[in-house]
């Protein structure tokens, strides 16, 4: 299935849902008289994000930081897991319930491990940020390696090719499409990733990010500052999201020809 | 933009579950006798998961003090972020439990929730260090890693009052484990849970009340909201009587009570239970005839505390708005 093109609706339609969605969120407040401590109104968030906007912007920035550190992070390993087990089957099979665990395990529990091991701020962010966005990257990527046209695998076979120039020639090229997927998906969890990861790791004095923010709202029972800072993690997520896509219609118009 | 339309579908779908509860015209007070049938429907909901300092709750289901009432409550634990006081406050949840800088926090945010009881007097709310830190007091706190909530009334009075050289303030993880590796660590605490649990592993512990330092809210307090309080006057007696027995019966005979927690949460090391209780009796004033009410002056303090420290605004909560003497 091909890509939508990048067009004027790419923008509009978008914006129309952001629209209906506020006045749904007005709506929801008029019909059922819900107290601004349970669901506060557009009003207020927006309220609340123009007063704090510049303590917002940096603590999206930080978060930001370490979400797009986390991601590369798990880029660089899920490719280079994925080549391994696109090598050979005994290892995949080996290896993928591993790969696994790492989609599954409660960050809540290994926090403390990856706090002992790589001390308390940034580092344990990034490594917390790895760990939740790197399957999406694995899956996607061996999927990608391993399913290759046999047509072409007999005319490279037929045509002496080593496994090296398969692998670099054939395997690669098609696989950069699931890649590209997979990275969409763990562009997401990286956010989630880095704000778990601020409220077991960071927010260290000085390295302060929306994590700390959420969980400081969510303390003071403050709702509107609880939603301003999920808005902006969200934001930061479309950012994330936005760039990679960017960058996957560029790759995918290098490497495998189409746009 | 998806993930904002799931929270607000979530939203109504909480919304509407909630508001199916809601059973204003349920609440005719029951007789006194034994007919489960006949007795009014209320919950409790916890601000953690089931221990010591929910003990005397407990015991008041456990000996039927509830029943006497003409009440059936449901005791419902909590967790991490369970948001006890908004559901209080909106009807949900007819009764909670709570330290007392939640309640005028809450009514700043217009969650209008009011106690009826303080089980305990002195707040058990405390900073664990390793002796071999020579740190004697907050005040000396200094040249350590400390691990606390940021954020919380607490937090933030020991930040304003304590000058913290050379601190760094990481996160609280709710384990001990990070203490326990290194003696240049100092964490928030429990004065009846954590410093077991360190001694137990092996550690040299100092206990650094934070009502040292002069921030003393009550802790495990009963309380409902400022509508349910107005409608149903007399089952807001019937409730806080029936806890405060509960808790007089807890704090000498906490036997009976522990098993049951150690029962509901049983991931609760052995021991830490019967430790709790010895650690709570002093905390109370249950020995006295006064046991569980509260005085003004020290919600006063307490309001004005929480405004010094910035958590509220000057003259946003009355101070005798935020508790209520059942007779």
């Amino acid at each position: 299935m091909k890509e939508d093109r990048f067009s004027w609706k790419t923008i509009v339609l978008p914006l129309l849902v952001l629209v209906l969605t506020i006045a749904l969120w007005q709506a929801i407040i008029q019909v059922s008289g819900l107290e601004p401590y349970i669901l506060p109104g557009p009003r207020d968030v927006a309220q609340t994000m123009w007063q704090r906007g510049g303590s917002l912007l940096l603590y999206s920035l930080r978060t930001g930081m370490v979400a797009v550190s986390g991601f590369l992070i798990s880029v660089v390993l899920g490719v280079g897991v994925s080549l391994m087990f696109s090598q050979s089957s005994i290892i995949r099979q080996s290896g993928y319930p591993y790969a696994i665990f790492f989609q599954t395990v409660p960050i809540v529990a290994v926090a403390p491990l990856v706090i002992a091991i790589f001390g308390y701020g940034v580092l344990s962010v990034i490594v917390v940020t790895t760990m939740i966005s790197l399957f999406p990257i694995i899956t996607a990527t061996t999927t990608g390696l391993i399913t290759v046209d046999q047509g072409l695998l007999d005319l490279f076979r037929v045509n002496k090719a080593t496994r090296w120039q398969i692998l670099w020639k054939l395997q690669f090229p098609g696989a950069i499409r699931y890649l590209l997927t997979g990275m969409k998906t763990s562009a997401g969890l990286a956010v989630v990733g880095a704000i778990v990861g601020e409220f077991f790791a960071g927010h260290s004095s000085g390295h302060q990010g929306l994590g700390y923010f959420i969980l400081v709202s969510q303390n003071q029972i403050n709702t509107s500052s609880l939603f301003a800072g999920t808005i902006c993690s969200t934001l930061l997520g479309v950012v994330v999201f936005g760039t990679i896509s960017l960058l996957g219609r560029l790759l995918l118009w290098r490497w495998a020809g189409e746009g | 933009m998806k993930r904002m339309l799931l929270t607000c579908l979530l939203l109504i779908a909480v919304v509407a579950t909630g508001g199916c509860q809601g059973k204003d015209d349920t609440y005719h007070t029951g007789p006194r006798d034994n007919d489960p049938a006949a007795r009014t429907d209320v919950k409790l909901a916890l601000n953690w998961f089931p221990e010591a300092e929910h003990g005397g709750f407990y015991a008041a289901q456990l000996n039927g003090y509830f029943a006497e009432e003409g009440l059936n409550v449901q005791i419902i634990p909590g967790g991490p972020g369970s948001p006890v006081i908004q559901q209080v406050a909106r009807g949900t949840i007819e009764f909670g439990v709570a330290t007392a800088d939640q309640i005028p926090l809450g009514r700043a945010q217009g969650a209008n929730v009011v106690a009826t009881m303080a089980a305990i007097d002195q707040s058990p709310r405390c900073f664990l260090v390793h002796e071999e830190s020579g740190i004697n007091s907050l005040e000396e706190l200094q040249d350590v890693t400390l691990a606390m909530n940021s954020g919380r009334a607490f937090s933030e009075y020991l930040k304003k009052h304590v000058p913290l050289k050379n601190v760094r303030v990481v996160p609280y993880d709710g384990s001990i484990a990070a203490f326990l590796r290194d003696k240049k660590f100092a964490q928030q605490a429990y004065e009846f849970s954590e410093p077991f649990l360190a001694k137990q592993e092996g550690a040299n512990v100092r206990v650094l009340p934070i009502r040292a330092i002069g921030y003393n809210p009550y802790a495990s307090l009963l309380f409902t909201s400022d509508k349910f309080k107005n409608d149903h006057p007399e089952l807001v007696a019937k409730m806080t009587r029936a806890c405060r027995k509960g808790w007089q019966a807890y704090l000498s005979e906490p036997a009976k009570t522990n098993e049951h927690l150690q029962s509901l949460n049983p991931e609760l090391t052995p021991g830490v239970l019967e430790f709790g209780v010895q650690a709570i009796v002093p905390l109370t004033t249950v020995d006295q005839e006064d046991f569980g009410q509260m005085k003004l002056d020290r919600w006063k303090k307490l309001v004005e505390q929480l405004v010094d420290v910035g958590l509220i605004d000057q003259d946003a909560v009355k101070p005798e708005d935020c508790f209520f003497e059942a007779s």
